[in-house]
């Protein structure tokens, strides 16, 4: 299928292979433009300054990289304040790949801070504006990465990570293409853990083209990661061409009629999921009743694996330095106190309750279970259904002063659409469904295990 | 007074690397923090790969300890704040361990192992200027964050100090056969012990290394305890530390329980199937442990049992020593006769084991053969195995000087000497009086310190007696 949208990416690819383009001078207009963009939607903690200055032949395609991934050399700060120094003296896995397959790292990434938000907020660096209207958030965490990639006028991919829906969130706010892949097909080396079960590195492209693009460069196993799979290497971009003629795709009732979906994204979303059929797919509704326990259930465990992986950030050998008075005890609190933000601090205690002596079972375990219920319930689906398809996100992308006026419990209930798939590790990819009010929808399609290639079929039928 | 001992015994594991990545886990002769990488250095984004090798010589000690072994096993995170863990909780096992239920037969005792699990070792503290109490600052040494450990906890079931140390010794024998543990490497065996007197709360003493402090800190506790009720005082539970200076255990903190860790599954490290298959392949490929081996000794080496088992039970580097020996001179009896009686008692003089001793198979049966051809008496071989365990030189370069010294002219002229002094002892053996040959052979070995063959003398004496 032949997307409408034309892919930047694909033409620079073009006109490098024809020799049409030289890279002299490439990467310093690409970091001047960037650093337009910065002034206008703040979507960097970090620029490389040093670009253009080393290793020009080789600089033949920018990429961001969300800062929790680590880039050797280059400050990553996993959006927190306590980090604000750290420089990795180590490349994570994908960013090794995109830099081997000549692709070069412009910046790092706004993100809630260790990607504890649904809009990009929560950040100690402050937060990206929506290249769409920039009284409005961009969504979260993967929010500097949709960002870049919504305002970019230059060939870009951005290397984002998901884990409760950070790349589909921002993808939909921003009008972009976020591929959330298998759990374990990209690697997880490098990337500062929020939840290793459900951590998944992927890509958002200004279009389906562009996250299949950077989505190769960067799925194969890893033996650096425990949990990597072992499947082939695709070129999924080839994967593209083929059509999705007797697709069967499941429309779960439970995410179209949860409390407070707005009716507009509804609408947008359904005449999307309709206008598939002129490619020859169907659809037929199903049902997903355990999503109601999806959003609890996540944030448990999700909390609970924080809680520990944030231990390490205590000013001994990781975190910013200070003034060691008292015992060590004394000393970890102080810096955990004046390094990490409210919404950290918050998730921080939550996890840890929920893994304590007395709690540990009524809370981590039995969401353990829940987890389990809802992998079921998926695999029984997928019997059946080639794809499933939901709204994105709940919302349009709101205004700063509205997520202002929610309680944290009504931000994590903006999870509704993407916890259950993320829980059971399964690929998912926001595409466009088109706009109210000037406002993008995104349409998430969730495939089964290791089924990115029907997901990014699907979403670049979305675009013709 | 009943008292209640468990014990948790941590163990090194002898793998090439650690438990988590590929740095060395052999630190001998390394600067501090050199056996180090990103991974056990918890760095942001590093992420554990489990060693297989470490689990299979974990099976091992649980096939050895007749414990169940599980099918699946997970990790888990113990999180607690400790400057000796980079990332604030140590990987270990936890409702899923490697092994369960297991027994260890200890003379008339049956010890019950409770589990066996595996985990990583943190790194190592270097309290500077003082004690964990008083020191004016800590230095971290990584090299030690990551290596394998095998944890094995019994039951309560040990009622007197001794019997822990019984156990601790015969475990490490058996750790040993296996090839789990190697004591040669500096590796280290630590051991956390809890213990209740007259059922009262259970006090644990944390971190005591070497056999001899176990048995100290155990005795002092039970000694501390009653006489802490004895004057009214109620025993409280907590953690202690055992001072090796002072032999007495310090409170340290009020008892954690154990459930406060907050464990949760590593989320990085996915489930191991141990199957049936893997399973059987470690269980054919496990070494002779050393009551096996106690057998074949009898068996092969036709030596009686308690010989046997003085060998093996001391030390599993002895009993290899042993073989060695027995495999350059064929006469076992012999061999295991001078390591018992001589061998063993030279080397506690030095409070050596065989492992750290310069004595060398290939040396020792020198001795054994010098005796055999005739060249030392075997007084003088019991003499000279002093020599050689202090200083490591050849026997028979150690006997060469006196050999040489002794040549027969030397030999002659000692002869001719001892006959001119003794007479009259001449004179009653010419007189037929047998003994007074032996009295003359004395006489002149006397004069050798012992050397010379005894048969070749008396032949000297009755070749050179004045007619």
């Amino acid at each position: 299928m032949v997307s409408l949208i034309q892919s930047l990416v694909k033409l620079h690819l073009e006109r490098l292979a024809a020799e049409d383009v030289k890279l002299d001078d490439f990467a310093p207009r690409v970091m001047e433009k960037a650093r337009a963009i910065q002034q206008k939607y703040s979507p960097f903690i970090t620029l490389d300054e040093n670009l253009g200055s080393t290793n020009r032949n080789a600089q033949k395609l920018p990429f961001s990289v969300k800062d929790n991934i680590c880039t050797n050399g280059l400050r990553t700060t996993a959006g927190s304040r306590i980090l604000e120094n750290y420089i990795p003296p180590f490349d994570a896995t994908c960013v090794r790949q995109v830099k081997s397959a000549g692709g070069f790292v412009i910046g790092k990434t706004a993100m809630d801070e260790f990607g504890f938000g649904t809009f990009s907020t929560n950040c100690a660096y402050g937060a990206p504006k929506n290249p769409i209207d920039i009284q409005r958030v961009c969504g979260g965490s993967s929010g500097g990465a949709a960002c870049v990639t919504a305002a970019a006028d230059f060939p870009h991919i951005a290397i984002a990570q998901s884990t409760g829906g950070s790349i589909t969130a921002p993808a939909a706010f921003t009008g972009t293409v976020g591929l959330t892949p298998t759990y374990g097909r990209v690697s997880r080396w490098g990337l500062i853990d929020y939840a290793n079960s459900m951590d998944k590195i992927g890509v958002i492209g200004r279009c389906t083209y562009d996250a299949a693009f950077g989505f190769s460069l960067i799925a194969g196993h890893d033996p650096l990661d425990a949990t990597s799979l072992n499947a082939p290497k695709l070129d999924y971009t080839k994967v593209l061409e083929k059509d999705i003629r007797h697709l069967r795709i499941g429309v779960p009732s439970e995410y179209f009629n949860a409390d407070g979906v707005d009716p507009q994204v509804k609408k947008l979303v359904w005449d999307k999921i309709t206008s598939l059929e002129r490619f020859g797919a169907t659809y037929e509704e199903i049902s997903l009743p355990s999503t109601k326990y999806a959003t609890a259930a996540y944030y448990l465990i999700a909390l609970s694996e924080a809680s520990t992986n944030l231990a390490k950030f205590c000013g001994l050998r990781y975190g910013i330095q200070g003034e060691t008075e008292g015992n060590y005890e004394n000393y970890f609190s102080s810096i955990r106190e004046r390094g990490f933000g409210e919404e950290a601090k918050r998730r921080i205690v939550l996890g840890t309750y929920a893994r304590m002596s007395g709690y540990r079972d009524a809370y981590y375990i039995k969401a353990l279970k829940v987890r389990a219920k809802i992998i079921g319930e998926f695999r029984k689906a997928f019997d059946r259904v080639g794809a499933i398809a939901t709204p994105s996100m709940p919302i349009f992308a709101p205004r700063f002063d509205e997520v202002a006026g929610l309680t944290p419990v009504q931000q994590y209930a903006m999870d509704i659409m993407t916890t259950a798939p993320n829980l059971a590790g399964l690929p998912t990819v926001s595409v466009p469904a088109g706009e109210s009010g000037g406002l993008p929808a995104g349409v998430q399609f969730i495939g089964d295990y290791e089924n990115e290639g029907t997901l990014l079929q699907l979403a670049a039928a979305c675009e013709v | 007074m009943s008292v209640m001992i468990g014990i948790e015994v941590h163990c090194q594991l002898n793998t090439a690397s650690k438990l988590f990545c590929n740095s060395s886990s052999d630190h001998r002769g390394k600067m501090p923090n050199e056996c180090t990488c990103p991974i056990c250095l918890g760095f942001p984004g590093s992420k554990p790969v489990v060693n297989k090798r470490a689990i299979e010589l974990g099976m091992m000690i649980a096939l050895a300890l007749k414990c169940k072994i599980a099918e699946k096993m997970f990790f888990s995170r113990k999180t607690y704040f400790y400057p000796d863990m980079s990332k604030n909780y140590q990987i270990t096992q936890y409702e899923a361990p490697l092994a369960e239920r297991g027994l260890f037969t200890l003379g008339e005792n049956k010890i019950r192992i409770r589990r066996v699990h595996i985990e990583e070792d943190p790194a190592r503290l270097i309290h500077v200027g003082g004690d964990i109490t008083s020191a004016k600052y800590v230095l971290i040494d990584y090299n030690r964050s990551g290596i394998p450990l095998a944890e094995i906890v019994t039951e309560p079931d040990f009622t007197a100090p001794k019997e822990v140390r019984a156990f601790l010794e015969k475990m490490v024998n058996v750790l040993e056969h296996l090839g789990a543990y190697d004591s040669g490497k500096e590796a280290t065996l630590r051991v956390d012990a809890n213990i209740s007197t007259d059922g009262g709360e259970r006090v644990e003493v944390k971190n005591i290394t070497g056999f001899e402090n176990v048995e100290k800190a155990l005795n002092y506790e039970i000694i501390r305890q009653s006489s802490m009720k004895r004057s009214g005082n109620v025993v409280v539970r907590e953690t202690r530390h055992f001072d090796a200076d002072t032999n007495t255990t310090k409170s340290l903190r009020k008892k954690e329980y154990e459930e406060d860790y907050g464990y949760i599954f590593d989320p990085d490290l996915p489930s191991v199937t141990i199957s049936r298959a893997w399973l059987e392949s470690v269980a054919s490929s496990m070494p002779e442990l050393p009551d096996q081996r106690i057998e074949r000794f009898v068996r092969q080496y036709s030596i009686d049992e308690y010989t046997a088992m003085v060998i093996v039970y001391s030390d599993k580097r002895l009993a290899d020593f042993f073989e060695e020996c027995c495999a350059r001179y064929n006469k076992p009896p012999t061999v295991s006769n001078w390591i018992v009686n001589y061998l063993l008692k030279s080397l506690n003089w030095r409070s050596e084991r065989i492992s750290q001793s310069k004595a060398r198979p290939e040396t020792f049966v020198e001795l054994l053969q010098l005796i055999d051809e005739g060249k030392i008496t075997d007084r003088f071989a019991k003499e000279l195995i002093k020599e050689y365990v202090d200083t490591g030189i050849s026997p028979r370069t150690l006997a060469q000087k006196e050999i040489v010294a002794l040549s027969e002219k030397d030999l002659d002229e000692i002869i001719v000497k001892v006959l001119q002094a003794n007479a009259n002892a001449v004179e009653e053996y010419r007189n037929g009086k047998k003994e007074s040959l032996q009295f003359l052979i004395g006489k002149v070995l006397s004069e050798t310190r012992k050397q010379g063959n005894p048969k070749k003398i008396k032949d000297l004496i009755v070749k050179l007696m004045p007619r």
